[in-house]
């Protein structure tokens, strides 16, 4: 019966999870993509949130920049949320985007292409006004219907959500909560953009056993939230009470200026609580039956929340506020390097801006070119490689392409500003141009050598029997002369490549065999040759009779083994041979010379016998 | 048995240079007078004409086999000043299939693309080529490849085996072949048969199966490198890529013209 049990079991799982699976695919298939500004208006000096949702999937490609003119637009984050219920899941990505204006007036954010599920969709356009005034009051959806149709993702509230924000709740244990949360926030005033860091801590009475649900809900118009990490549990001791405590850490920074109640953060847990026991077992027999304990449990869903964070955000100071400065605020250093100083003609040479430190890395627009005459420059990539877990230290490496459009000795310098919070300046950086050997692709040796950078550049003059259309390619855009005809297949695919490699391998095959030979030759040949060889001595030696009786009855005998074919009479023979040799190797007479009669008769023997043989 | 040392030496370069010149297709086809004239045509402003004269050169019969990524890049210039891109995109992309490393055509082919708002491709494949052309990776790491195994092949038979030589042989023989799969690997040209650029100057839809009713699944821009999947009469199952971002679906194949074409000259 209990095996039937577990086939059972198993066969309602593997039906179950197969129904789950087919229902997320089904539901994956309805993708919609949304988006939605968190103001659509703005005073200079502020920023705003572009959120765009892409619901129906897990994952979405999406631009790193949008593209706007007056406005610098960047991926700050992510964030995803997956719901399974009753086997139907759904899922949804936020992409969350920092505007921040580089002038005043009236902008049209366009639509961004993003790829969803392996479809293309492009969101709707959004009108977005940056005003010279201080920043005014202004309903956070107006101008943004899409935000209404379905933008709702941690960090935007819902509606009712003021009500909640306007009375804060804060569960104390002397309350007597089982569970409550804190959030400590070490910087209350900060700048717009400027990060810091943020702890939310929940307690929950380590008595009875809590399971958590869900994700933690942090955030609210207004700010970023960097993800959460996994949180650190510890134990400690509060009023009596030992808890177990769930420690988030995370950053946050705030896109616009003013008085801001960040909203409390939630997680939806379930706590196991001790429950009322039915009529007519309340009684302490029962009690005692059940060990002391309560003996009924009740599953409690709880949504724990810390109270409401209140921040101070300073808008980022109009004055002194450089040209170059675009978005970063922290503290940072700069360092560049050129990654190949020495590029062929015409071919781009690579310059690094390393820019490290402490800061908002992701809403970091990146440096801007100084000296940068004679060169043609494309908008550079950028890596982060952060060296901590919040991404909140490290450094941030723009590479730019150069093309040089004339002989270049040096590359162009670099200018980064950014915003110091502790200071409350504007810090600008400068990283000098750099030595390199760099060259268009029209330049000929000799123009290059009326710069005098030809002695620097020995890839500008081309070396006997190379193509010459490499190293000194033609002025751009001009057409190239000389004409090398190639084949449209590699050499592996072609048939010349095939027979020539069969050719090699037989070429192999046929010298080994030679050298083999060879060898063979100078040890004396094959193994019948050196037999046949042996047998011509031995005959030689017999027939010769200038030998002792001992030697000529040893030669006798190799020859008698090596020719005669086996019989008795060989047999005989050999027997025969044998006991005469010994007798003369062991006896006397050995070393003299075997008398004529018995040298003739034996030769008769073997003759006879060996005829046959040969 | 030095006369057989000499003889042996002998047999082995001249089995060397064979098997390279049987691999040596590249040869000089003299410099046509069509040619030489679209070329001032072209550089005297009438790119209509340097045009129609390279598509002229195209369908000479040594072009049949064989290529020049010089005509192709001259072909794509001249399809530039006459304002088409997308055709301009495909005969550089045709250059560089000849030969990868000639550097005006990367550069050309990269503000081309940047025109038609496509990424140009930076990955290791292409670093390789700019360094080296893959054919000669392929060809001088055979031939080194076949030393190896030649020399090895005689300190086998040498009486007084030498540790040192028989481990470089051995190396060579590595190093040789290895760079000869390396070359192959990277050799554009090795995909290129499945490879095709989106030619038609709107973009076309991709559909979920080879029908004008089809569901739509996206679009590909003009000037997109794809592969070619599957062929179903005049609809191809085309990529965009291999990466999370790739787009897949059915095409029109007149959308698109194959990178290697039977007729390559007349595309």
């Amino acid at each position: 019966m209990k095996p039937f049990r577990n086939i059972s079991r198993t066969a309602v799982t593997l039906l179950l999870l197969t129904e789950a699976l087919v229902s997320a695919r089904l539901n994956a298939a309805d993708v919609s993509v949304s988006s939605g500004l968190s103001r659509a208006q703005i005073s200079q000096g502020e920023m705003a949130e572009l959120q765009i949702k892409v619901s129906g999937a897990q994952q979405a490609d999406v631009p790193q920049q949008i593209q706007a003119d007056g406005l610098q637009i960047r991926l700050t984050g992510q964030s995803t949320q997956v719901q399974m219920v009753n086997f139907k899941v759904s899922s949804s990505v936020v992409y969350s985007y920092i505007v921040m204006p580089l002038r005043t007036g009236s902008f049209i954010i366009p639509g961004a292409s993003i790829t969803a599920d392996g479809r293309q969709f492009r969101t709707p356009e959004l009108s977005f006004k940056v005003d010279d005034a201080k920043a005014q009051p202004v309903d956070p959806y107006a101008g943004s219907p899409q935000s209404a149709q379905g933008i709702q993702p941690p960090g935007i509230p819902m509606p009712g959500f003021q009500q909640q924000r306007a009375r804060p709740l804060q569960q104390r244990p002397d309350e007597g909560r089982f569970v409550f949360g804190e959030i400590n926030c070490p910087k209350k005033t900060l700048f717009a953009g400027e990060m810091t860091p943020v702890e939310i801590r929940y307690y929950f009475d380590a008595r009875y056993p809590v399971q958590v649900r869900g994700r933690l809900d942090f955030g609210c118009e207004g700010i970023l939230v960097e993800r959460f990490p996994d949180p650190k549990q510890t134990r400690e001791d509060r009023d009596g009470i030992t808890y177990n405590v769930l420690t988030f850490h995370s950053l946050l920074s705030a896109v616009k200026p003013g008085s801001l109640d960040v909203a409390p953060a939630k997680l939806d847990c379930e706590i196991e609580m001790p429950g009322a026991l039915p009529p007519g077992f309340d009684d302490p027999v029962f009690r005692q039956l059940m060990g002391g304990q309560a003996g009924v449990s009740q599953q409690k869903q709880v949504t724990v929340k810390t109270s409401v964070l209140h921040l101070e955000v300073l808008p980022l100071p109009k004055e002194g506020r450089p040209e170059s400065f675009a978005g970063a605020v922290g503290q940072f250093d700069i360092d560049s390097i050129v990654s190949n100083p020495h590029p062929a003609a015409g071919d781009p040479a690579n310059l690094v801006v390393k820019i490290g430190g402490r800061g908002n890395f992701k809403g970091m627009g990146a440096p801007v070119l100084t000296h940068a005459e004679g060169w043609r420059s494309y908008p550079p990539s950028d890596k982060f490689d952060s060296s901590d877990e919040l991404s909140y230290t490290g450094v941030k490496s723009f590479d730019f392409t150069l093309i040089a459009q004339q002989p270049q000795t040096e590359s162009p310098g670099c200018e980064f500003s950014y915003f110091d919070p502790t200071t409350a300046k504007y810090v600008t950086l400068t990283s000098k141009p750099l030595p390199l050997v760099a060259s268009p692709g029209g330049a000929s040796p000799a123009v290059v050598g009326d710069t005098g950078a030809a002695a620097l550049s020995p890839t500008l003059v081309p070396s006997p029997g190379q193509n010459p259309n490499k190293n000194v390619p033609p002025k751009e855009g001009q057409p190239l002369s000389g004409i090398n005809l190639r084949s449209w297949t590699t050499p592996m695919q072609r048939s010349e490549f095939l027979i020539a490699t069969l050719a090699m391998l037989i070429a192999t095959a046929a010298l080994a065999g030679i050298l083999a030979y060879w060898k063979i030759q100078s040890q004396g040949g094959t193994l019948a040759s050196r037999r046949r060889k042996h047998i011509a001595e031995l005959r030689s030696l017999l027939t010769g009779g200038t030998i002792d009786a001992g030697s000529f009855y040893e030669a006798a005998l190799d020859y008698a083994e090596l020719v005669l074919p086996a019989s008795d009479k060989r047999d005989a023979l050999i027997s025969g041979l044998t006991e005469r040799r010994d007798l003369l190797k062991y006896g006397s007479g050995g070393s003299l010379p075997l008398p004529t009669i018995e040298h003739r008769k034996l030769l008769e023997s073997l003759d006879l016998t060996t005829t046959k043989a040969l | 048995m030095k006369r057989h040392t000499l003889q042996l030496s002998s047999f082995l370069f001249l089995l060397t240079i064979t098997f390279a010149s049987s691999l040596v297709v590249s040869l000089h086809a003299g410099l046509p007078e069509d040619f030489a004239s679209a070329n001032a045509n072209l550089a005297s402003g009438h790119a209509d004409k340097a045009l129609s004269t390279y598509k002229t050169l195209l369908t000479y019969p040594e072009f049949k086999t064989s290529g020049s990524a010089e005509i192709w890049y001259n072909r794509g210039l001249a399809e530039m000043q006459t304002s088409d891109a997308v055709a301009a995109s495909l005969s550089f992309r045709r250059a560089l299939l000849l030969d990868p490393s000639l550097a005006p055509a990367r550069i050309e082919l990269s503000k081309t693309l940047g025109l038609l708002g496509i990424p140009v491709p930076t990955g290791w494949r292409e670093r390789t080529m700019q360094s080296i052309h893959p054919e000669t990776m392929i060809v001088t790491g055979a031939v080194i490849g076949w030393i190896g195994a030649l020399l090895l092949v005689v300190l086998l038979f040498q009486s007084s085996r030498r540790k040192g030589l028989i481990i470089l042989s051995l190396l060579l023989i590595l190093f040789g072949h290895g760079a000869s799969v390396m070359g192959t690997l990277v050799d554009p040209r090795r995909t290129a048969r499945n490879s095709a650029v989106i030619t038609a100057k709107t973009a076309p839809t991709l559909r979920a199966t080879p029908a004008d009713s089809a569901t739509e699944s996206g679009t590909v821009e003009p000037g997109t490198l794809i592969s070619i999947l599957s062929r179903n009469g005049a609809w191809w199952y085309v990529s965009t890529g291999s990466g999370p971002g790739a787009l897949q679906g059915w095409i029109p194949s007149n959308a698109a013209t194959p990178l290697l074409s039977s007729s390559k000259g007349s595309s």
